[in-house]
């Protein structure tokens, strides 16, 4: 059996037009933002994974596990990336920091959950 | 400044989008939640060094790393709130798999509009959903 990509991720969230507006406004899924799948849910590209946000009353507000799943985005310019999250007023759990290998830095969305920004330094 | 003539609606400076390429997991079990990932699903080792106990797996143009999480219960507390979803060629060959590794289902596989879907727990309690897509293109995909 050959290994199945990973096509999708689905975020429940209890407010699935805000997750849906912070992701296009932070991070910019392609073809211009999210396609409305139905009135709560909605679907944006970031390379070859969809993003699925999907509003659900079985969960709470915030993430009560928010280091169990961690999403990492690779950007082409996380300096520039983090500008325009700091305008939007994210929390840094890290600040975009030179490590081997690239910047790295972790945040979170309004839900809660971490996600991770790279930018891998070439060769 | 680097600007991406194929994504005008982004700022300058940003570039192209982003691209998902890594999903870690936090897991008080990660050798354990690693093999399932392995048997269960058929997913390999990248080859890359990892931290001992650790695991990066490969799923297509993603990389699954394991990794040991202090702040996390044994089981998920909210499944829901983060779903893996992997796109499979042949639901009844994976469906055999899962079952022969004594998989606990969520969601028996179910035809939907736009394929076969059905839902397991991996050892965490996390929710993972494997799909097989119908012929016609998924409903969010982009128009080409």
């Amino acid at each position: 059996m050959a290994a199945p990509p990973l096509g999708s991720i689905l975020l429940g969230t209890t407010n699935p037009q805000r997750l849906r507006d912070w992701y296009a406004a932070a991070l910019g899924p392609e073809g211009g933002g999210f396609t409305e799948v139905s009135p709560t849910m909605f679907a944006g590209n970031f390379g070859d994974v969809g993003l699925l946000i999907d509003g659900r009353d079985d969960v709470a507000d915030k993430n009560p596990e928010p280091g169990r799943v961690i999403l990492n985005f690779h950007v082409q310019n996380a300096r520039a990336t983090a500008a325009r999250l700091d305008d939007l007023g994210v929390t840094w759990l890290v600040e975009p920091e030179e490590r081997e290998g690239g910047v790295f830095g972790t945040l979170v969305d309004p839900d809660g959950n971490f996600i991770q920004i790279i930018e891998l330094r070439e060769g | 400044m680097i600007s991406d003539p194929r994504t005008p609606w982004m700022p300058t400076g940003i570039g192209r989008s982003p691209r998902l390429r890594k999903v870690v997991l936090g897991s008080r079990a990660p050798r354990q939640l690693a093999d399932w990932y392995r048997h269960a699903l058929g997913l390999s080792d990248v080859d890359a060094e990892t931290k001992a106990g650790d695991a990066s797996l490969t799923a297509g143009g993603v990389e699954l790393h394991i990794t040991y999480q202090s702040h996390v219960a044994p089981e998920a507390a909210e499944p829901i709130r983060a779903v893996l979803n992997f796109v499979v060629d042949d639901i009844d060959e994976v469906e055999a798999r899962l079952v022969a590794t004594e998989a606990v289902w969520v969601r028996e596989l179910e035809r939907v509009p736009w394929g076969i879907i059905g839902t397991v727990l991996d050892p965490d309690g996390n929710y993972v959903q494997i799909v097989e897509p119908a012929r016609e293109p998924l409903p969010w995909s982009r128009e080409e």
